[in-house]
């Protein structure tokens, strides 16, 4: 009983002496902690932004800022510093960023996430010196595309942040709801919901056609001008004359174009890239290609064994009227980019002699030759078509 | 669903890429003391993966629901180490009394427990990530995981050692260390891996 | 208690005993702060700071601590004065703080610390436990001291963050990273092996046995060896 108490005691003595100890050092330490806590809020907004003086927060509510900014802070010579949080492959990315008064990156600092691959420590450094002009240009890492592209893509959010800040005014709406909010005012009827057609007659300089859903009319994309129509091809919004007149001469075309299918297996000759082929009712011709790219050439461990779809039409005269990749499974961040209009719209009007200048996808030479060898099989299959079975 | 992805991306790089043992360096006596055979390799492991689990479960309440409330942060490694070393004493008795089967198998690497820094880490790190307390099993169930799988792993790759010559200098620990220093190398492999599994 | 026996248990940590070394003691924050020689550095100094705190009030307590608990009671004198330690740095060294990590509150359950305190403070006078805590803490500092220096000079070609011309052209990364720190641990004790051979009575082997906890469990260690 004696040694039961003598154990009791010691084991408590020693505990609440420990624990004085540690609350009297805790209550010396605990003030100076607090300050070097906050004094590293102000010193994390300098690491981004040298220059910056006197950081205040900004109120939030007052702006319409992107998603991704959570938190804001201006300074004396017109910088901001940008709290931001996306998601790369993990959830809660969160970034800082400073931006001087002339909109220049001066600083982009990974602050924590559930990144795992290293790169988002050092990427950031990147964006020093970027401005909104040319932040375009910086490239994403193969091997971490989700992190990076989300990194890229929050800088963007910041830069755009310190122009509405600034008092300016800047298109946050991403590519996608800027082409529906055109489409959707040029032709209200169809309440926003539109398919792009494939266009297979002449098209002048038409670049793209959208059919509303509802049937309720064509938009045509003429340039910078979106042009709609009714079912017969006439222009119902007000555009100027000769936008009218371009359009309407080939509208109704485009519009009530008709396709039949032809059998290749008749065609000895045939390229084996054309998968089908169809006449159109305007005489031209839409083919259906594989394409050979990455995913069939490739490095045998990282293909993926598919090839490259690719719909095209084609003048019987042999200029490409539309091309456009249906699917592919190039490698992600590179090859890929063969999906992007940006690449694809290239073909539009090429000509057998010319189709081989366009520009290739950058690093990934064994898609861009693939694509074009599937292209140049096009023309020849035309003229087989032409000469008939 | 976005919650399950977190916790399947916890566990994942909690076994793999952070993998306690091999890039944390945290538990690495028992690593290396009790990796030499496989079945005490297995047993040390779960009873790790064990004492992980309890110990995260009542370490966390205890650091939000009492700690934090009370403003008594500074207290947390004082009660944490107490906290794991009753819970081990804790447990050993009642598996001797209940389990006696589950004693024998496990009871011995049980206090060899008590001063294992993995504990304790996976505890002080649940909080330090800030995780939820669902988070907070995920990853203590990870980093158990993690050190099952490198316990096992290295017991096979020391029985090889044990037969092969080396040099008189290089001798026991030495020539341990350095097939520990290519078992982490093997798991660096992880990092990208786990992305491309689960980031798509 | 002549001059000589205290300038020997001054010493023997330092060299013929050393903790990291030859005691093969505290294996975790040896690899971990290993990377940098400034957080090498600064976490020698914290466990030694901790290790003479310790070890002074263990040893003036020893003859009170009853013997059924005083694990329980040396776990939380240690703890205690951990997170004193910690909480000083985190105030006045908040970069050392930042570097050190969850590391500092690891120095909780690093055996060198449990390990002299039931091997030597419990036993011996204030006087000799406060030189074993310096000798051990000058040993344990010295000893990361040298792994973090191969390993930041050839890892990241810099001394305690200064850049030395030349060798920071062809810096391996590999070994500020895990597998660079085991290895380059075990390298070291082959050194030390041979460089002591028959002098030191060096552990080869590391199992239950060596460890400093081993009187706490003391049926599983047999249990494990036996299993051996």
């Amino acid at each position: 009983m004696k040694h039961n108490i003598k154990v009791v005691l010691s084991l408590t003595i020693i505990s609440s002496v420990m624990a004085l100890l540690l609350a009297l050092t805790n209550a010396i330490t605990a003030p100076i902690i607090k300050e070097h806590e906050n004094s590293a809020v102000g010193g994390a907004l300098k690491e981004v932004l040298p220059e910056g003086e006197n950081f205040v927060s900004v109120d939030l509510s007052k702006y319409d800022l992107p998603e991704t900014v959570e938190e804001a802070y201006s300074e004396d010579n017109g910088g901001y510093v940008f709290k931001l949080k996306t998601a790369g492959y993990g959830a809660d990315l969160i970034l800082m960023c400073g931006i001087d008064g002339e909109g220049v990156v001066k600083g982009v600092q990974y602050i924590s996430g559930n990144e795992t691959l290293g790169v988002e420590t050092t990427y950031g450094e990147k964006f020093n010196d970027v401005t909104a002009e040319n932040i375009e240009n910086v490239e994403t890492v193969t091997g971490a595309t989700k992190t990076t592209t989300a990194m890229k893509n929050a800088v963007k959010d910041a830069l755009n942040s310190a122009i509405i800040l600034g008092g300016g005014s800047v298109d946050i709406r991403d590519e996608a709801t800027i082409l529906n909010d055109n489409l959707k005012t040029a032709l209200p009827a169809a309440e926003g919901k539109f398919a792009e057609i494939f266009i297979t007659e002449k098209k002048g300089n038409i670049s793209a056609a959208y059919k509303a859903e509802n049937n309720t009319g064509y938009v045509f994309i003429l340039g910078e001008i979106f042009v709609a129509t009714d079912n017969n091809g006439a222009v119902l919004n007000a555009v100027d004359d000769t936008a009218k007149t371009e359009v309407e001469a080939v509208a109704a075309g485009i519009i009530n174009s008709t396709m039949t299918e032809i059998d290749i297996s008749g065609f000895a000759d045939m390229p084996t890239h054309v998968q089908k082929a169809y006449k159109t009712s305007g005489g031209n011709y839409v083919l259906e290609l594989r394409a050979a790219g990455y995913g069939i050439n490739g490095d045998k461990y990282t293909r993926s064994g598919e090839y490259i779809q690719i719909k095209v039409s084609i003048t019987a005269d042999g200029e490409i009227i539309t091309c456009k990749t249906i699917s592919q499974k190039e490698s992600e961040g590179i090859g890929d980019a063969c999906a992007k209009p940006e690449f694809y719209n290239q073909f539009t009007g090429r000509l057998e002699s010319n189709y081989g200048e366009i520009d290739a996808i950058s690093g990934a030479t064994i898609t861009t030759n693939g694509f074009k060898t599937a292209i140049s099989s096009a023309f020849t299959a035309v003229k087989i078509l032409k000469g008939g079975a | 669903m976005e919650n399950f992805k977190t916790l399947i991306i916890i566990l994942m790089s909690s076994v793999l890429v952070n993998n306690y043992v091999l890039s944390r360096f945290l538990g690495i006596c028992p690593f290396l003391g009790v990796s030499k055979k496989l079945n005490q390799a297995v047993g040390m492991g779960i009873s790790v993966i064990f004492v992980m689990l309890l110990a995260s479960a009542v370490t966390w309440p205890i650091q939000y629901y009492i700690l934090d409330t009370l403003g008594l942060g500074y207290m947390q490694n004082l009660l944490f180490i107490l906290i794991i070393a009753s819970l081990v004493q804790f447990v050993e008795i009642v598996l001797k009394k209940f389990i006696p089967s589950l004693h024998k198998s496990l009871g011995v690497y049980l206090p060899l427990i008590t001063t294992n820094c993995a504990v304790l880490g996976v505890t002080i790190n649940n909080i330090n990530d800030k995780y939820t307390f669902t988070e907070s099993m995920v990853s203590s169930l990870g980093c158990g995981l993690g050190f099952l799988l490198a316990m096992v792993l290295f017991s096979g790759i020391r029985s090889k050692i044990e037969e092969s010559e080396i040099p008189q200098s290089f001798r026991g620990l030495p020539v341990t260390l350095i097939a520990a220093s290519f078992v982490s190398l093997a798991f660096f492999g992880f990092g990208s891996i786990v992305e491309n599994l689960i980031g798509g | 208690m002549s001059k000589n026996n205290n300038m020997s248990i001054l010493l023997k940590g330092i060299l013929l005993e050393n903790p990291v070394l030859v005691l093969i003691l505290g294996t975790c924050p040896t690899l971990a702060v290993t990377n940098s020689v400034i957080g090498a550095f600064s976490m020698g100094l914290a466990a030694m700071a901790v290790l003479i705190c310790s070890n002074t009030v263990i040893s003036l307590l020893r003859k009170f601590i009853p013997d059924t608990v005083r694990i329980p009671c040396y776990i939380v004198i240690i703890s205690g004065f951990v997170t004193i330690v910690k909480l000083l740095i985190h105030a006045f060294f908040p970069e050392i703080y930042a570097l050190l990590g969850v590391y500092l509150d690891l120095i909780t359950v690093n055996c060198i610390i449990l390990g002299r305190a039931e091997i030597f403070a419990g036993k011996n006078t204030v006087g000799k436990s406060v030189l074993d805590g310096i000798g051990m803490g000058i040993g344990f500092t010295l000893a990361l001291l040298a792994i973090a220096t191969v390993r930041e000079v050839i890892g990241l070609g810099s001394f305690a963050g200064m850049e030395i011309p030349f060798i920071s052209d062809y810096k391996i990364e590999f070994f500020v990273k895990a597998p660079g720190g085991l290895m380059v641990y075990g390298i070291m004790i082959a050194i030390v092996t041979a460089l002591t051979k028959g002098k030191v009575p060096m552990k080869k082997e590391f199992a239950c046995e060596g460890c400093p906890s081993a009187g706490v469990c003391n049926t599983a260690c047999k249990q494990v060896k036996e299993e051996n």
